[in-house]
This record gives C-alpha cells, structure tokens and sequence, in this order.
C-alpha cells in the first residue's frame, strides 16, 4: 500500500536501514523502527560511524531516539550498493586518532588564519555556535 | 488503614485470612479492588498458560476464527479487548476527522484484528504488582489514575472480571493524545539505587507467599527469582529462561513492542520499560511513601543494571542482513550460544497477575496469528515472499505497528487539510496537473494505461468562518485578558511617523523613493496574481456569482493600470516617470510583460508608448538585468492589433525624430539598434507596419509623409551603423526586406539584407523573396566597396551604449 504518494513521509522508510547525517556532524547508522509526526527517529542497531579521509570507523551504540529536529538528512541505505564502498574500515581507536589528528590540523590552520588577518587589521566575525561543526 | 508502614515490616508468613480482612476493609474504595482481589482473582497456572501458548506458538499456520466485535461471552479475552481497542481508537481518532481522504489513508481493519497488545501488558503489570504489594495495593485508586486519563468515559458500574481487565487497559501510549505527561514519580527515573535494597526488594516482590491468594501459585515464583544474582551474574548463566534470546528463531518473532519491552523490563539484564514503570509508580500509591521509594529504586536499580545487560541486548543481534555491527566479546557470546536453542520465550511476567498474564498470552498468540496472516501491513506491497523472508530474518520487523504508522499518517493527513488548495499547495496542485494532463496526452496516443500516478487526495475542508469570541464570564467586571493564536492583542503601540525633513538628503530621497516602487510593484503583483486567478475561480463558481467576479476583475485590472501608470491627477498622463521608477526595476518589467494581456489595448498601447518614448534610458538601465527582451512577446501581441496611426507614432517614438531630421546621428535610434530588445522592437513595428500597408495598397501610410521619413530615416541608420554594433536581434520578420525595398534602392537592400542576416546561422539570402519594383530611384551603378567583403556571423555581444562616434569599419 502506497503511503501518501508524492509526498516525503517516513512511513514507507520504516524497517529499512538508514543514514542519518544530524546537526551535531554525526553520522548515524541503524534500522528505522519508528517515527511520529516530528520525525523522531528510533534507529536500532545504530552504529555511529566517523569519516576522516577516505577511512572510516564504527561505534556500536545500540538503539538512539533522534528528536526530529536534529536531523539533516536522512537516507535508506542500498544493502548492495554498500558493500561497493571505496572506503576503508579501520578500527575505533583508529578512527579517533585519525580525528584527532584532523581537527588539530585543522585547528593550526584556523589560528594561523586568523593570526594573518589581525596582522592585517582585519578580523573575522565569530560564526554562531549553532549547526557549526 | 494499612496495618504495615513499609513492606519489610510484614511478617512473610502472613496468613491469608489477614490478606482477605485487608482486602474488606477496601471494598468501599474501588470497585476494580474487588475484581481483581475477590472475584477476579485467578484461577490459572502460568505454567498452563505457557504451555499452552507454546503449542499454540508451535502450529504457525493456525489460524484462529475472528472474533465478533463486541460482546460474546464465549471468548472472553478476545472481545473485551477488541471492544476496548475499538473505543480506544474511537477516542484517539478525533470524530470531526471523517473526511474520506484521512480514513483511506488510515488502514482501518477489521475489530478482531486490532493489535491490542498494551491492554494486556498493562494488565499484567499493573495487577501483577498489585499482587505482590498486598496491602499497599489494596489502595486501589492511584493504579488508575494513568487509566482515568485514557478513558474518562469509563462506565462505574460493576462488571464481570472478565469485562474488567480489558477495559482498563490504557491506551497506546504512543497515541493517545489525552494523556498528558507520564505520572509523578516519587523518585526520577535514573536515581542510583541503594546497594541494600535490591536483594531485600527480590525477596519480598519474589516471595507472595504470605500476601498472595493463590497458594499454588507461589512456589513458582521465588524460584526463577530466586536464581537471579545479579544482572551480570545473570548475563553469563546459560539457559537461563529468563534472559534468554529475545527472539529465538523458533517463536514467531513478531512481537508487540510492549512485550518486548516487557521483555527487556522482565529480563534482569534488561531495564525497565518506562510504561511499565509508570505503572509502577501508579501504582503504589501516596500512603506508603516509605515503600515507594524502595520499590521504585529496586526497579530502577533493576533498570540502571549496567553495561552488562545493555552488552547483552546489544551483543545478540538476531540475524538480520549483513550487519556490520561487531560482536562483543564476553556476556554476548553467552547469548549467542543462547541464539540456536529454540527457546521458547518467555517474558518476565512472574510479578505480573496471572489472569492478566493469561490475557497477554492469550493477546500474544492472537496477534502473532494475525502478524503470520498480515504480513508487514503495507510495507512491501507486492513483493510478498521477499517481505517474509524479510521477517523471519529480521526479528525486529514491525516494532511501528500497523495502527500506529497509521497514526502518524493520518496526523500527516490532518496538517494537508486545506479550505483551498491552489492558495495553500500551489505548485503541488499544478504539478500533478500537468502530469496529469501529461498521462492523458500519451494515453491518447493509444500507449494504453501506463504506471498509474497515484495521487495524494488531499483532504478537503469547507471553509468554517470562525468567529473567535474572547472568554467571557457571567457577571464579572471586565474581560479576561487572554492573549492567544486566535486573539491576538496588540502589545506594542508602534506608530509610524515620516520623517519630513528639509535637510533630507538627496540619497533619501531616491531611496524612499524607491521603495515606494517597490511597494507599488508588489502590490500590482498581488492584484495581478488575484487577476490571473479569476479565470479558475470562474469555472468553479455559480452562474450568478459570475458578473460579480468578472466586476472585481475589471477593477482589479484598472487598479493595476493606475498603479502602473501613476495616478495622474488630471486627464492627462504628463510624466512616465512612475512607470519609469517601475521598468526600472527587474521585477517591474516582468510584471509589465505579465500585466499586458490583461490590459485594454488602449491602455496598452500607451504602455508601449512609455517604453518607446524612453527606450534609450531602459535600456541603459536593464544592461545589467537584461529582462527587456521578456516584454518582447506581449509587445508583439499588442502590436498586432494596433491601427495604423499608432504604429507610425510608434516608430516616430523609437526613432525620437520630433526634432530636427537632420541631425547627424540620431542617438535615440542608435541606441534602439544596438540594444537586442530595442532592435526586435524595432523590427516587430517596422514588421506590422508592413503587414498594414501590404494588406491594404491603399491606405495612408504609403502616402504618409511621416511614414516615409521614419522608413528612410531608419533604413539610413541601418546602413551606417556599423555591423558589429547592430545588435542581434530575437527575430527577424521576414517581410523586413519588402518593406526597405519601398524606400531604398536594389544595391541599399542587398546591404540591409546582409546586415540584418548576419547574425542568422543559416544564410538566408538565398531565400529572400523576390524584390518588388521599388519607387525610388534606381541605381545601377555598382559600388564595389562592399562587394566581396565576407560576412563573418554576427556574434552576439552586449550591446554597446556609445556616446560617442560610431565609425564605420575600414574596408579590408
């Protein structure tokens, strides 16, 4: 039966595994269960999985409720087209340092940013704490 | 009135007559305390119940006869239950919203197949720990609290056990709107629990003996709780039929959410469902404030069990498609050797009482018969056995039951409602018309009918004028002074004061005044949008109410010429310098291109004129815009019915000639032709003027003397300006070539014919129709300078706004 055709509803999404991208920049990865009318997520078997680079590592975090105001986006995974990843899996541990290792990087490059531009006389405004990640 | 102050305190050899004195001394608070203490006190073994659900689980394809709707004693658990989901619905689906369109999209089945699954966890509960808590729960009144907000309506007069529990069962929780926040806990959830009371807690909940009415019954208890440790201890002891898998592969694996929440709040491992621990806390109730605490934190310290029994649940995944979850080591290999073993499931429901754990059973077994016949509900609609094969692989299929992913649709079918659908879901609308009328086309052409586009029906609401009259009460002085969505108050008194400085200064002066343009646009658009709406409203309206809205049309139409042309104060229009302000304005010549079909073609014509007369200024100011050329296609249609008069002071316009004709350089002209627009504009008059004089041979135009300066004047300025400047126009009529031949000698035509082919990609000089006699002179003499010069295609470029000199190229 055909949910409200021609208009985005989750209904049909129900039971099939999902990406999630939230505000926070997390990625989460589970079976949608259950929605409501906010769109409130119940993912099972969530995996949280973190990108640096071409690799990528899994936290298993069990079942998340996602307030449906800190999604971004939301997609169904293609189980087959998931295995063709060109991305690496490496380890948790792994996966954190490489992390670690590219907010310092991108931190040095922040500061020397805004190091150049008060030599200049110039400064950059500071973005809102919201959404920014 | 409850002889113990704390449960520790009574004695556990309490004999049951004590119990029974208890329970009299109730009788006037509750009737539900007698239902479920006296008569309603069961009669069944759990282990009966078991094994009769396991077999009953083991004939899958058994089906069971739908139960009638309401009322048959025969089965007493089924109808009740569907009686009370029947009105359950009835109170969460709201009765004004019988509109067709949200009932299609709710799935509604038949009564007996109502998933009923929280009635009966409910009951169990709820009575369960009723039982155990003895005196506590002889105070009957705070365990239905929850109850009272799901069913106000409940009837208070005595009913037959068998009628009571059913209807006391709250509803979802995931969809009744009624009930508002969960109960007051005495303790929040997540209170770290005191390391005594846990083993004290198992001892007296797991040993009823003393309070229990049943004596048979009890023996069976303390065992199984008995063995519990500890949630971790527990974690690792095999074969434990409580912890066990969740969803071993045998059982039927759909289960009601509620059960396997249960499950997770019965298996020690687990936590506690916040439903059942609402009920909990419900439960007992305000006079023994000194048990509570202990109790709830008992059940918290149950819930809080930590990461061993979250590993546990996490670290068993049944089989689903390829997971990529890694298996935790340790307490999770325990279950998986769990996994392969068909246990039989069995939830926790030793604290619960036993007659409502025979309805949940029972429940159980109904819905996962109907779950084995319905499939997922709607999910995969044709791929059937892929859909099953679904289910046996993913036992967590189906958690959102059928009922509830209705809820949700039918709260998204409410937001669609709409007292007008073009107003609210404009484009929605004409998309799917145009794919209609799309679907229609190619039907047409004999494909036959293709994929059928299901269309969304939205609901349709009549417009109900509502009125909101503020609260007021009888004899009080004044009114309520209530602000809300539908009364708003005013609460700040913001006046707006124009300032009328004499010092303003001159950039406020153009910025004030452009922001009355843009006022004055927008507000033609809304009319224009109104205007252009009338046409569809017209169809739908009755025939009498027709010449009323054609009327407001008309107005409408004459309101936007005003706004267009400024309202003069005189009869005449002395300045175009409101519509100047307008075409300025990117939006202001598109809603110019819009407004022009509606207008009478007097008053278009005047438009044009405006634009003519100031042509050279448009088009300096659209060189960053570049909207002209939008107006192009309105402008022809009213070329195309104007007389013959109009179209020579057209040209007179464009071409600004009033004054001297013999000034050198015309740059009015120049401009025109080396703008695109202003070149089309050009050629489409030049084009109806010859339509108009080779229509008629005798009409004035060709004795017309103005007529004939302008054609002279024009084809002069072709020839000298330069071909790189000239401008590529939208298109080139064709009969440009006849109307120069008039005017201009054989040699003169084969130049503006190249000149105005130039741009063209195809060379149209071949095709050229054959040139008429023309009336003027005849040169024969050949000037060669442009003879062999090659023509390269006219790129198009910007047009080119010289003041200055234009030269002409060098001869190469």
């Amino acid at each position: 039966m055909n949910y409200m055709p021609g208009t985005a509803s989750l209904i049909q999404d129900i039971d099939k595994k999902h990406l999630g991208l939230l505000r926070d920049g997390r990625t989460l990865i589970g079976y949608l269960r259950s929605i409501d009318q906010f769109a409130n997520l119940v993912l099972h078997q969530t995996v949280e999985r973190i990108h640096v680079g071409k690799k990528y590592g899994d936290i298993p975090r069990g079942i998340f409720v996602v307030r449906g105001e800190n999604v971004v986006l939301l997609g169904e995974i293609d189980l087959e087209k998931e295995r063709d990843t060109p991305l690496q899996q490496v380890s948790i541990e792994e996966i954190l340092e490489e992390q670690r290792v590219e907010q310092q990087a991108k931190q040095e490059s922040e500061k020397l940013k805004v190091q150049a531009l008060k030599e200049r006389g110039l400064s950059v405004p500071r973005a809102d704490t919201l959404d920014e990640y | 009135m409850f002889r113990y102050p704390s449960l520790e305190d009574c004695p556990l050899d309490e004999d049951e007559d004590a119990f029974q004195a208890l329970g009299e001394e109730d009788e006037d608070i509750d009737q539900f305390n007698d239902d479920t203490f006296g008569a309603g006190a069961v009669d069944d073994d759990w282990q009966e119940a078991h094994e009769r659900l396991a077999e009953l689980e083991d004939k899958a394809g058994s089906s069971r006869e739908p139960d009638g709707p309401v009322g048959n004693d025969g089965d007493v658990l089924g109808d009740p239950e569907d009686a009370l989901a029947e009105r359950l619905t009835r109170l969460v689906i709201d009765s004004e919203l019988e509109d067709p369109a949200i009932m299609q999209a709710v799935h509604t089945r038949d009564p007996p197949q109502q998933p009923g699954g929280l009635n009966s966890s409910i009951w169990d509960s709820s009575a369960m720990l009723r039982r155990i808590r003895g005196p506590l729960l002889a105070q009957e009144m705070p365990s239905v609290s929850v109850l009272d907000y799901a069913l106000p309506q409940r009837p208070p007069q005595a009913r037959d056990e068998e009628r009571d529990p059913s209807e006391r069962a709250l509803p979802r929780r995931s969809s009744s709107p009624i009930i508002g926040s969960p109960p007051v806990r005495a303790i929040p959830i997540g209170t770290p629990p005191k390391q005594a009371a846990i083993p004290n807690f198992n001892q007296q909940i797991l040993c009823p003996k003393p309070v229990h009415i049943r004596a048979t019954m009890q023996q069976r208890y303390p065992a199984p709780y008995g063995e519990r440790m500890s949630p971790n201890q527990l974690c690792n002891v095999p074969n434990s039929s409580l912890l066990g898998h969740p969803f071993p592969h045998s059982v039927s694996p759909v289960l009601t959410h509620l059960q396997r929440a249960q499950l997770l709040g019965g298996a020690q491992a687990g936590r506690m469902s916040p439903s059942q621990f609402a009920r909990v806390s419900g439960l007992v109730g305000s006079p023994l404030p000194s048990v509570n605490p202990k109790l709830l934190q008992g059940r918290v310290g149950q819930m809080m069990s930590p990461a061993g029994g979250f590993r546990a649940f996490f670290g068993a995944p049944p089989a689903p498609p390829p997971s990529q979850l890694p298996h935790p080591p340790g307490p999770g290999s325990h279950l998986q050797n769990l996994r392969p073993q068909p246990q039989m499931f069995r939830p926790d429901t030793t604290h619960l009482h036993p007659q409502h754990r025979r309805l949940l059973h029972q429940r159980q077994q109904n819905r996962n018969q109907h779950r084995s016949l319905n499939g997922s509900g709607g999910d995969r609609g044709g791929h059937r056995s892929s859909h099953q094969e679904q289910i046996r692989k993913d036992p967590y299929a189906n958690l959102m039951l059928q009922r509830e992913k209705d809820w949700v649709s039918k709260i998204q079918m409410m937001q669609l409602q709409s007292t007008d659908p073009y107003l609210d879901d404009y484009y929605y609308q004409n998309y799917f018309q145009k794919l209609e009328k799309l679907a229609a086309a190619e039907e047409v052409h004999g494909d036959g009918p293709k994929k059928e586009r299901t269309k969304l029906i939205t609901p349709q609401v009549a417009k109900l004028e509502h009125t909101y009259k503020p609260v007021q009460f009888e004899g009080s002085l004044g009114k309520l002074t209530v602000s809300s969505v539908n009364n708003p108050r005013k609460m700040i008194d913001a006046v707006v004061t124009s300032r009328s400085e004499d010092d303003e200064t001159k950039e406020k002066q153009v910025r004030d005044k452009r922001r009355q343009t843009l006022v004055t646009i927008e507000k033609t658009y809304s009319l224009l949008l109104d205007v252009e709406d009338y046409e569809r409203r017209y169809l739908l309206s009755l025939e009498g109410e027709r010449p009323a809205l054609m009327g407001e049309r008309k107005q409408k139409i004459c309101d936007m010429y005003d706004n267009l042309r400024g309202k003069a104060p005189g009869q005449d229009r002395p300045s175009d310098d409101h519509f100047m302000q307008i075409m300025c304005i990117r939006k202001g010549k598109r809603l110019v291109a819009r407004i022009l079909p509606f207008l009478a073609p007097e008053q278009a014509a005047d438009v044009l004129m405006a634009t003519a007369r100031n042509l050279p200024f448009l088009i300096k100011k659209d060189a960053q815009d570049e909207v002209l050329p939008c107006l192009l296609r309105p402008f022809s249609h009213v070329l195309y019915h104007l007389p013959l008069g109009t179209v020579t002071s057209l040209v007179q316009q464009l071409t600004n000639l009033p004054q001297s004709a013999a000034a050198p350089t015309n740059l009015h002209l120049t401009a025109v032709l080396q703008n695109k627009f202003g070149l089309s504009l050009l050629y489409l008059v030049l084009s109806r003027g010859e339509e108009l004089q080779s229509s008629d041979r005798n009409t004035e135009l060709m004795q017309d003397n103005q007529w004939t300066e302008l054609m002279l004047m024009v084809t002069r300025e072709l020839l000298r300006i330069p071909q790189g400047a000239l401008a590529k126009p939208v298109s080139i009529p064709s009969n440009l070539i006849s109307l120069f031949s008039r005017y201009v000698d054989q040699q003169k035509l084969n130049l503006l014919e190249t000149k105005l082919h130039a741009g063209d990609p195809v060379d149209l000089r071949g095709s050229s129709p054959p040139l008429e006699c023309s009336r003027g002179r005849m040169e024969g003499r050949k000037d060669g300078w442009m003879e062999g010069t090659r023509f390269t295609p006219h790129l198009p470029r910007r047009p080119a706004w010289h003041m200055g000199h234009i030269c002409p190229p060098v001869p190469g």
